[in-house]
């Protein structure tokens, strides 16, 4: 009876964390999965049948692989132990588990690790950082590090132990969908405070004086029109037109360029009002 | 200078090529391998603020299977690279950062295309049963795929860079100008790019508060961090048992 080790459960999920080495369009992970189950297939397979049960793997993959798509992996490997054993699974079987439950866990791991983590840490992280505070970048690799590989390594096992139900109860109870929307508020604080902290709009070169009997009145438009409104009002509308933009499926390239576009009109008009004379 | 150069071209390869994402997957970002960047060019103060202003419109950059908006892994080292040897500021480096980001994203489809061949060859050595074949296609033809589209691009901005920055010298005080009121209004593109993701209709005054909290009560951003993790955990209990709160 070939059983797994926990040396060559924790081999095949540090693999996977080269799925992205050789990323490519045609396949994806595909080459990536290959190299990552070559402890399991080693330990599970005699030699002669080792390639042919790896060639499920050098086929189109994509998930993601570093947070929560370790599920995948641990539910493959005890798949795999399963099979070598004589139970009745085809390779069909375990292809068509995994491109199931591929696209879901690269929807929920995107949302937790690119949407979420990332956003909030790098949020802080940056604002350390631009106030001349090396615990910026610092503090990003540790923590950023130790969630990704915590998680990665709870779910792989999760997997490995129970098998798929372990990832059907987490979808269907709602309860990530509740703690994703418990993070998701956190979250949108920190890109409030972003926003707030890091875009900047100042039209103070928009003044004019006057000369009466009275002295010289200044009119300053970012002064007199904007800050008394509310401060940040401009770059809060900045945010909220970029956004409009992009719920309208309109590119970040072409908003990139809308921006830059945007910024030699003002300078333009500052080239009317004369002050490059 | 060579030296500093050949390091920094490495730094560009890997975070793109991306060996193990235990080490690497961070250096997708600016704010990390710029700061590598800018550790290997003896300048960390200077380099890690600079590579924190390019990582800024990036706050909401989302690479899904294998799309990008944006090449954020070129954009954070050799915007850093280029911004330390030319002497730019990090309002301009920022902007600058950003479309070199853009431009460079043929780089990373340049990539993501080449590899391709690399898992036809790997079909032919499985075939042969030739396993460890099979794993240098994983790991080795992509270095060098990195290495001339980032890594060499990398390198040539740290030995010829400062030209560029005397050509920035040369440039008109309205463009400087034009270049930094982009800078200010990019990491807008971020923001909205992470509403976009994150915001469900009934969450967004969420993001108010926080925008709020930090201009008119010039909390930092690990305070606001704080007080939303209460507010989530309030509401999550709420949700949870509502029945039960306050036993």
């Amino acid at each position: 009876m070939a059983e797994l080790t926990k040396k060559d459960l924790v081999k095949n999920w540090l693999l996977g964390y080269s799925s992205e080495t050789c990323y490519n369009y045609e396949r994806l992970q595909g080459l990536g999965n290959t190299n990552a189950f070559m402890p399991i297939i080693r330990a599970l397979y005699p030699k002669e049948r080792q390639a042919e049960e790896l060639k499920k793997y050098l086929i189109f993959f994509n998930t993601e692989p570093s947070w929560m798509g370790t599920v995948v992996h641990g539910i493959t490997a005890a798949m795999e132990e399963k099979r070598a054993n004589g139970e009745e699974i085809t390779p069909d079987d375990i292809i068509s588990l995994r491109s199931a439950l591929m696209g879901p866990l690269a929807g929920i791991g995107d949302v937790v690790s690119q949407s979420i983590c990332y956003p909030i840490l790098a949020g802080i992280c940056i604002s350390l950082a631009l106030n001349g505070n090396f615990a910026g970048p610092i503090l990003f690799e540790i923590v950023y590090k130790v969630l990704m590989l915590g998680l990665g390594y709870t779910m792989y096992m999760l997997g490995y132990n129970k098998g798929r139900e372990a990832i059907v109860d987490l979808l269907q109870t709602g309860l990530l969908d509740k703690i994703l929307e418990a993070v998701s508020i956190v979250g949108l604080m920190v890109v409030g405070s972003i926003g707030a902290n890091n875009v900047s709009l100042d039209l103070s070169f928009l003044n004019w004086e006057f000369v009466n009997k009275l002295g010289t009145i200044t009119f300053n438009v970012q002064k007199d029109i904007f800050d008394g409104l509310l401060p940040g009002l401009l770059p809060l509308l900045a945010v909220l037109i970029v956004w409009r933009l992009l719920a309208k499926k309109v590119k970040p390239s072409t908003i990139i360029m809308y921006i830059f576009v945007f910024a030699f009109l003002l300078v333009a008009i500052r080239f009317l009002m004369g002050q490059y004379a | 200078m060579v030296l500093k150069a050949i390091v920094v071209a490495l730094i560009a390869t890997c975070s793109t090529w991306w060996f193990s994402h235990t080490i690497t997957r961070t250096w997708l970002y600016p704010i990390w391998s710029g700061f590598l960047v800018a550790l290997v060019m003896g300048e960390p103060l200077k380099g890690m603020m600079i590579a924190a202003a390019i990582n800024l419109p990036y706050v909401g950059f989302i690479t899904a299977g294998g799309s990008m908006p944006s090449n954020a892994m070129f954009a954070g080292p050799v915007g850093t690279a280029l911004a330390l040897v030319s002497g730019m500021d990090a309002n301009t480096a920022s902007s600058v950062a950003v479309l070199i980001g853009a431009v460079a994203v043929f780089a990373w489809n340049a990539y993501m295309t080449v590899n391709a061949n690399w898992v036809h060859l790997a079909d032919k050595f499985l075939a042969e049963g030739n396993l460890k074949m099979v794993r240098a296609m994983n790991y080795v033809p992509s270095f060098f795929v990195s290495l001339v589209l980032n890594g060499l691009p990398a390198f040539f901005v740290v030995v010829y860079g400062a030209k560029f920055g005397e050509w920035l010298q040369a440039f008109p005080q309205w463009i400087m100008d034009a270049f930094a009121l982009a800078g200010g209004l990019l990491p807008a593109l971020g923001v909205g790019m992470l509403l976009n993701y994150l915001a469900k209709t009934k969450l967004i005054p969420f993001f108010f508060l926080g925008f709020a909290l930090a201009k008119f009560l010039n909390l930092s951003t690990m305070m606001i961090t704080v007080i939303g993790a209460i507010i989530a955990l309030l509401i999550y209990y709420f949700q949870n048992d509502p029945d039960k709160v306050g036993e």
